[in-house]
C-alpha cells in the first residue's frame, strides 16, 4: 500500500475526498423512508399541531380537538414500515410503547384504541371521510378532504 | 402471619359483583339518555369490542402452582371481553367481563372486572382532569390495572413478590370513584390517580391474612383507598411511579369461633421504575406491605409484620415480534425475619423457614406470529415457597424449598 500510494501521490487524496463526500451524503440524507406528514380531515379549523398534541392524540389520551370536536385516530398496523417511521420520527415513541399505552387503556376501561387500517391509501380516504379524523401519510396527499398539519 | 395452616375451605358467593354492575350500569344508562340526543350520529361508530383468551400449561418439579403442576397442570385459563363507547368526546363508558381459572384459587366463574363511566372535566394538551365512577381498577404498580391480560404482562406470570396471585382481590379493583389528572409540559408528564371504594374479599384473602379458612367472615372495614403518582419523560423513555393502598378488614366471628372480632390493617406501597429503549425495556419495582392484626384473641396475638419484595426485569426485542425476558425477584413475609428461621422456631418447625421467603430467577421467550396471536415459554428456578397459595399447598411438610417451573402459554386477542 505504502508503495502504491507513494507511486501515485496524486490519486489517493481523490479517493479519500470521494469517500468523504459519499459518507457525508449518506450521513445527511434522510434514510430511505419517505418524509411523514400528520394529516387531518380538512373540515377541522386547525392549521398546525404541536408534538405534544400529536403524542396525546395518537396515544389516545386526548380525544377532543380544541374546538370540541371528537378526535378520530386512524393508524396502520404496528409492523407497517410507515407506522414505525412515523412513531419514531414524528412522535418520538417506539411502536411498542404506543401499543402498551393503548392496551393499558383498552383493558382497564380508561380509553380506546385507534382504528387500524391496512393500507396508506385507505388511511387517507378514511381521514378525508371522517370529521375530526387525524392520521399520517408518507407525503402530502393529493386529496382535498385532508390537510397536512405541520408539526410546530 | 401471611402463612396459613388450616386444612379446608368452602366458597362464598361474591356479593360485590352485583353491586359494581349496578353502579356501572346505572351511571351508563343515565349518560346514555343524556348523551344520545347530542351525539347520536357518532355514537355507534365509537363502539369498540376487544377481548382475549389464553391457556397455559404448567409443570413444576415440586409444589402445586395453578393446579396439579407436578403432574402438568392445564388449570390456567384467562378469558376476557370488553366493550366501550364514547357517548361524547369527554364521556367514555366501558366494561369488561373476566373468566379466570387458576388452579384451586379461581374456578373460571365469569366476574365483572370493571364497569365504569369516565368523564373528562378538563381535556387540553396541557392538562387532563377527570373522574371515573363504578367499578374501577386500582392503579398499583406498572401492571395491576391490566394484570389479567396476558398481552400486557412481561411474562406468563407477573413477578409474584409484587403481584401475588394467591391474594389478588383486595387490590384488584374498587367499587367507588376515581379522580385522575395529568399535566404535560417540556419536562414530561405528571399524573395522579386517587381511588376510593369497596374491595371484594374471597377465601384467598382469608387464607392469606388469617392463616386459614375460619368459620366467621372477613369484611372490608370501611373503604379502601388506592392512589398513584407517575412521572414520565416526554417520550416515555423513563417512567417513575409511587403507588399505594390502604385497607382495613374486620372479622365477624361465627358462634364458638376460636378467633375474636379482630381487625387487620393493611398498607401496601410500591415504587416503580421503567426504562424503554428501542430494543430493550428494563423494569424494577419494590413493594412494602406492613400488616397489623388486632383483637383476634390469643390464637392470633396483636402483631405487626412487614412483607417486602422487589424484582428486576429486562426484556430484549430481537425482532418486533420476538422478545427475550429475564427476571430476578425476592420476597420476604417478615422483613425482620428474612430467612424465616425465627418463625420456624416459634412454630416449632410446623412452618418451615423456607415458607417465609421466595427467591425466583426467570427466563422467558415471547413470539407473536401475528398481531392477534402470542406464544410464550418461561422457565423459573425457585428457592422458598412464599409465593405459593396455601389453598393449593395446605400441607407445609410437603412443600419443597427448591423447585423449578416450566410454563407454556398461547394467547389470542381481538
Amino acid at each position: 500500500m505504502t508503495h502504491r500510494i507513494a507511486s501515485n501521490p496524486i490519486h489517493w487524496p481523490q479517493w479519500v475526498a470521494a469517500l468523504a463526500i459519499i459518507a457525508m451524503v449518506l450521513a445527511f440524507t434522510p434514510r430511505w423512508a419517505p418524509a411523514q406528514e400528520i394529516i387531518a380531515n380538512s373540515g377541522l379549523p386547525k392549521t398546525a399541531i404541536t408534538r405534544n398534541e400529536a403524542r396525546l392524540f395518537f396515544s389516545m389520551k386526548l380525544g377532543i380537538w380544541p374546538n370540541g370536536a371528537p378526535v378520530q385516530v386512524y393508524v396502520l398496523p404496528d409492523d407497517h414500515p410507515l407506522h414505525r417511521e412515523f412513531c419514531t420520527r414524528v412522535l418520538g415513541l417506539y411502536p411498542y410503547q404506543l401499543r402498551r399505552v393503548w392496551d393499558r387503556q383498552v383493558f382497564s376501561g380508561t380509553g380506546q384504541s385507534p382504528v387500524t387500517i391496512s393500507s396508506e391509501a385507505e388511511l387517507i380516504e378514511r381521514t378525508a371521510a371522517s370529521p375530526g379524523a387525524v392520521s399520517y401519510a408518507a407525503k402530502p396527499p393529493d386529496n382535498p378532504g385532508v390537510r397536512v398539519l405541520p408539526v410546530k | 402471619m401471611t402463612q396459613a395452616t388450616a386444612p379446608c375451605c368452602d366458597a362464598n358467593p361474591d356479593p360485590r359483583t352485583l353491586r359494581g354492575c349496578c353502579i356501572g350500569l346505572s351511571v351508563a344508562t343515565c349518560l346514555l339518555f343524556s348523551g344520545a340526543t347530542t351525539a347520536a350520529d357518532s355514537f355507534w361508530s365509537t363502539i369498540q369490542l376487544h377481548g382475549f383468551a389464553a391457556q397455559s400449561v404448567i409443570k413444576t418439579s415440586d409444589n402445586r402452582f395453578f393446579g396439579d403442576s407436578p403432574d402438568t397442570s392445564f388449570d390456567s385459563t384467562e378469558i376476557g371481553v370488553n366493550a366501550s363507547v364514547r357517548l361524547d368526546p369527554k364521556v367514555l363508558v366501558a366494561g369488561q367481563v373476566l373468566a379466570r381459572r387458576a388452579g384451586d384459587m379461581y374456578d373460571g366463574t365469569p366476574s365483572l372486572d370493571y364497569a365504569l363511566t369516565d368523564i373528562a372535566l378538563i381535556a387540553s394538551p396541557e392538562r387532563i382532569l377527570g373522574i371515573r365512577l363504578g367499578r374501577v381498577k386500582n392503579p398499583l404498580g406498572l401492571y395491576n390495572e391490566t394484570r389479567d391480560v396476558p398481552f400486557t404482562r412481561p411474562g406468563i406470570f407477573l413477578p409474584q413478590v409484587i403481584y401475588y396471585d394467591k391474594v389478588r382481590n383486595i387490590v384488584l379493583s374498587s367499587d367507588g370513584a376515581a379522580v385522575y389528572g395529568s399535566l404535560y409540559n417540556d419536562l414530561g408528564e405528571f399524573s395522579v390517580t386517587l381511588v376510593g371504594g369497596w374491595p371484594v374479599l374471597d377465601d384467598n384473602v382469608q387464607w392469606t391474612y388469617l392463616g386459614g379458612d375460619f368459620p366467621g367472615t372477613l369484611r372490608p372495614n370501611g373503604s379502601v383507598w388506592t392512589g398513584s403518582l407517575w412521572y414520565a419523560t416526554v417520550t416515555e423513555q423513563l417512567r417513575f411511579g409511587l403507588s399505594g393502598a390502604l385497607a382495613s378488614l374486620r372479622y365477624a366471628p361465627h358462634q364458638n369461633d376460636i378467633l375474636g372480632p379482630g381487625q387487620t390493617d393493611i398498607v401496601y406501597g410500591i415504587a416503580s421504575l421503567q426504562y424503554s429503549a428501542r430494543r430493550f425495556t428494563l423494569s424494577a419495582e419494590y413493594g412494602l406491605e406492613p400488616v397489623r392484626w388486632r383483637r383476634y384473641g390469643p390464637l392470633l396475638p396483636r402483631q405487626k409484620v412487614t412483607s417486602e419484595g422487589y424484582y428486576l426485569q429486562g426484556t430484549y426485542r430481537i425482532r418486533s415480534n420476538l422478545e427475550l425476558m429475564a427476571c430476578y425477584e425476592e420476597g420476604v413475609a417478615d422483613s425482620d425475619d428474612r430467612d424465616g428461621s425465627e418463625f420456624a422456631g416459634v412454630t416449632g418447625g410446623l412452618v418451615p423457614a423456607h415458607a417465609m421467603f421466595s427467591k425466583i430467577a426467570t427466563v422467558g421467550l415471547r413470539w407473536d406470529p401475528t398481531p392477534n396471536l402470542m406464544l410464550r415459554a418461561q422457565y423459573q428456578w425457585n428457592q422458598g415457597t412464599l409465593v405459593l397459595s396455601q389453598l393449593e399447598n395446605p400441607d407445609f411438610p410437603r412443600q419443597r424449598e427448591y423447585w423449578t417451573l416450566l410454563a407454556l402459554q398461547v394467547a389470542f386477542r381481538f
